[in-house]
């Protein structure tokens, strides 16, 4: 019913306007909105519109324990939890010089790499749906899902496993868990041609994506753009191998580059990517039955635990790029600062607003997926 | 390629005036600095040393010494190292410039610090409000906005008498020790 | 905090009208039956709990077969799935989504956080309860509810609407000077949105004793007329630039 007080708004004629994208939209990847000016269908310019996620973590995390902290960091990136809590973990580490046992060191590595397998489906699932291929997105979803279903033994979680702890990982693997990683790698990989038919070398999605919010290298490193979206420039970097930490320097993998640095390439990257988690998976798997020994060291009670004062700033690679936290601590039993440096607070927010700009407002939802931005971790 | 900071670095940072170098491993390294040279650290490290990318920006709030501090991190992809730059500004009025012109995601960054810390970074080309635009109360992550009292004062909490439970008490069972007691005897 | 403490009001029982039609009655199973046989749900992800949804929705769970799917607009929209913690900023554009919702509209609220703030309690930046803003015709408790969970909730959902328990959006109209008096509580005495909610009630034949109140007076005197929306683009930004090129 029109309200009484309605009035028609009368706008001057005029070819621009601007639009509110999202927050409330299907193409966009969570809850997010970008304010766009369109001129017919360009856009001539758009504006990141973000803090609808946020939940004040810097502040939360200020007033809890130590170890009450690790079931706040998953939280943080919904899609990818499991970096957040080896992160958080790797800095409480760094102040306390702590030393994780070998086997926790293993355990955590096959657990990112799965996560990054499970973050990876589900974008090109999303990306896939923005192009209006849905078939990929109910095969990513569903992908992803087998791999939940391993998180989901293992540490008794789907999405959040708070199995991370400062000192090493909660519990051991169950008997038998090795083989059932095996297999569900044996049958992601197998799905991979299906991907590529279906997704990666369709012609639709090839000509959508090709040409699509382009960056070269030199504009990547002005933004302060990491992760899968750098190497899609042709810079091969990546916090796994040029700032080691756990056990990466005894892994062998290699680094995917693409040089267009458009959204297929990006999305090309993660797809091998994929195919190189997998790779790093089953190193893993062959390797821990002949790592022993224990999965954690002895921490204090975790209830008064004055971890000493100082900082430190850890990161590490996650799905969609560099990942820190900065730690401080002033001798209590609680942190004194930490700061979350979520790899999407570039993409989804600087990177995004120039490169939507003269895109077609149909590709916004495509450019944001294929930049994989993770609005939580912007908003924290 | 030598993967720490080369020794002809270490002596130009000499230069500089009030500079304070601590080596923490072969990868990080810590610079305290005066504010008032730090842009000129930055500048000579994106310039000559190929520190390019600025990974974070961080405030911290030192209540008791009445100072903010900001923690620089920058990387370069060329020797592999990290250098974080600290330095510590008055926190009244707690006014810096920013360091856009040589770093780009500064800009998110130092917005994000204006609307959490209510530091001002001159220069910065948007401290509009990003997150908390409908957000009235004082900068959140400052030491003395206590969260928690905030939030018992907007929010009433949901009162948890379920009839089972009041079933159990009636017997002389329930709850015997409240969550507040039971925390207070821990040391 | 006084307006935020529950007030009794009696609910006056519906008054009955004749009717004359036999059929009514089955009509109005029939009806019932319907409606709890196609629910389009609003996808509004509001919180982490939403990325549960999409196994949900997709080939492993498949709510689709019990007729549920995502619906993309608020105006076709039967159910607004409140998936998890909503900031204030978010709560803000779920009321003005409920708003836009035709009647009957059911609102669910999936995980721990929509119940009482969950584990971010002491977070000066979300709502704690969500139910003093809106409506809830069912919760689904969880930190983060699987999937299984979620079709359980839409399966007692379909439940409550068939025996037609599920009447949230009646009371929001019955009462609505005590959920603005919340909603107002929170986001300031100037808090409008573009529905006439009191006129929808009494079209609806809901107003009742609680529909106005001092809370809708105080709405009424702030009250003012729909302008256009500030643009976006006059602080400098580095994006501004380009957006001239284009003429
Ligand atoms: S209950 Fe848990 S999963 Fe759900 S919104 Fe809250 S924190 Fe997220």
């Amino acid at each position: 019913m029109r309200p009484e007080n309605y009035q028609a708004i009368s706008h001057p004629p005029s070819n621009e306007y601007e639009l509110n994208f999202g927050p409330n939209h299907p193409g966009i990847e969570g809850n997010y909105a970008l304010k766009v000016k369109l001129h017919g269908d360009v856009v001539v310019a758009a504006r990141a519109d973000g803090g609808y996620l946020h939940r004040g973590f810097e502040k939360l995390m200020e007033g809890r324990l130590w170890i009450q902290n690790i079931a706040l960091v998953p939280r943080i990136c919904v899609p990818d939890p499991v970096p957040m809590e080896v992160c958080y973990s790797m800095a409480v580490e760094a102040l306390n010089d702590m030393e994780v046992p070998e086997r926790a060191q293993w355990l955590r590595v096959l657990q990112l790499e799965l996560s990054r397998i499970a973050a990876h489906l589900f974008t090109f699932g999303g990306h896939a749906a923005t192009t209006g291929m849905y078939t990929t997105m109910y095969w990513g979803v569903a992908d992803r899902d087998q791999i939940l279903d391993l998180f989901e033994e293992w540490t008794g979680g789907r999405v959040y496993h708070i199995y991370n702890i400062p000192g090493g990982v909660r519990r051991d693997i169950p008997a038998g868990f090795l083989d059932r990683v095996s297999h569900t790698m044996d049958y992601i990989e197998s799905r991979l041609p299906d991907y590529d038919n279906l997704f990666f070398t369709n012609q639709v999605f090839v000509d959508r994506a090709r040409d699509t919010g382009p960056m070269n290298q030199q504009q990547a490193l002005e933004w302060g753009v990491t992760g899968p979206n750098l190497r899609a420039t042709g810079l091969a970097f990546d916090v796994r191998r040029d700032d080691p930490y756990l056990v990466y320097d005894q892994i062998d993998f290699d680094i995917p580059t693409e040089a267009p640095g458009d959204a297929w390439a990006r999305t090309l990257v993660r797809r091998q990517e994929l195919k190189q988690s997998i790779h790093i998976v089953r190193q893993v798997v062959e390797k821990l039955p002949s790592v022993s020994g224990p999965v954690r060291t002895q921490i204090p009670n975790p209830l008064a635990w004055n971890v000493p004062a100082g900082e430190t700033y850890t990161r590490v690679e996650s799905s969609k790029g560099e990942l820190g936290y900065y730690v401080v601590s002033d001798g209590g039993d609680k942190p004194y600062r930490v700061h979350i440096r979520g790899p999407s607070s570039m993409h989804a927010v600087q990177v995004l607003e120039q490169l939507a700009v003269g895109a077609r407002l149909e590709d916004v939802a495509q450019i944001m997926f294929s930049l994989d931005a993770c609005p939580p971790e912007v908003d924290r | 390629m030598s993967k720490t900071v080369t020794p002809w670095l270490d002596n130009l940072l000499q230069e500089i005036e009030g500079i304070e170098i601590r080596r923490k491993d072969s990868r990080r390294v810590r610079i305290d600095i005066a504010a008032d040279s730090l842009p000129t650290l930055l500048e000579l490290l994106r310039g000559r040393a190929g520190y390019v990318h600025l990974s974070a920006i961080t405030c911290v709030d030192w209540i008791d010494e009445s100072q903010f501090e900001l923690v620089y991190q920058l990387w370069s992809y060329e020797s592999q190292s990290l250098v974080s730059a600290h330095i510590r500004i008055a926190r009244d009025p707690g006014v810096y410039v920013s360091v856009f012109d040589l770093y780009q995601p500064a800009a998110f960054f130092e917005r994000d610090i204006h609307e959490m810390f209510g530091v001002y970074f001159e220069g910065s080309p948007d401290m509009s409000k990003f997150i908390l635009t409908e957000w009235n109360g004082p900068p959140p992550m400052r030491k003395e906005f206590d969260a928690e009292a905030w939030v018992n004062e907007t929010f009433e909490r949901k009162e948890y008498q379920p009839d089972w439970l009041k079933e159990i008490t009636e017997q002389g069972g329930g709850i015997v020790k409240s969550p507040e007691e039971a925390r207070q005897k821990k040391p | 905090m006084k307006n935020m403490k529950e007030i009794d009001i009696p609910i006056e029982a519906s008054v009955e009208q004749s009717r004359t039609n036999p059929l009514a009655r089955v009509f109005d199973e029939l009806v019932r039956f319907c409606r709890s046989r196609s629910m389009f749900m609003l996808h509004y992800c509001t919180g982490c709990g939403a990325i549960e949804l999409p196994p949900a929705m997709t080939s492993r769970f498949d709510m689709e077969r019990l007729g549920i799917q995502p619906m993309v607009t608020p105006r076709q929209a039967d159910i607004l799935l409140i998936t998890g913690y909503v900031s204030i900023k978010t709560l803000k554009r779920v009321i003005l989504t409920y708003e836009q919702m035709g009647s009957p509209k059911y609102v669910i609220g999936i995980c721990s956080c929509t119940v009482n703030g969950g584990m971010y309690w002491q977070s000066y930046a979300t709502a704690k309860q969500l139910d003093q803003y809106l409506p809830v015709d069912l919760y689904i408790a969880g930190c983060m509810p699987r999937p299984e969970a979620v079709l359980e909730g839409m399966r007692k959902l379909m439940d409550r609407i068939r025996s037609g328990e599920a009447d949230g959006w009646k009371d929001y109209y019955r009462r609505y000077d005590w959920y603005l008096g919340n909603q107002q509580h929170l986001f300031g005495d100037d808090w409008q949105t573009p529905a006439d909610v009191i006129g929808e009630a009494s079209h609806y034949d809901l107003a009742g004793s609680g529909t106005e109140g001092e809370h809708t007076h105080l709405l009424q005197q702030c009250q003012k007329p729909l302008e256009p929306q500030q643009t976006f683009f006059q602080i400098g930004g580095s994006l501004e630039v380009k957006g001239e090129s284009h003429e």
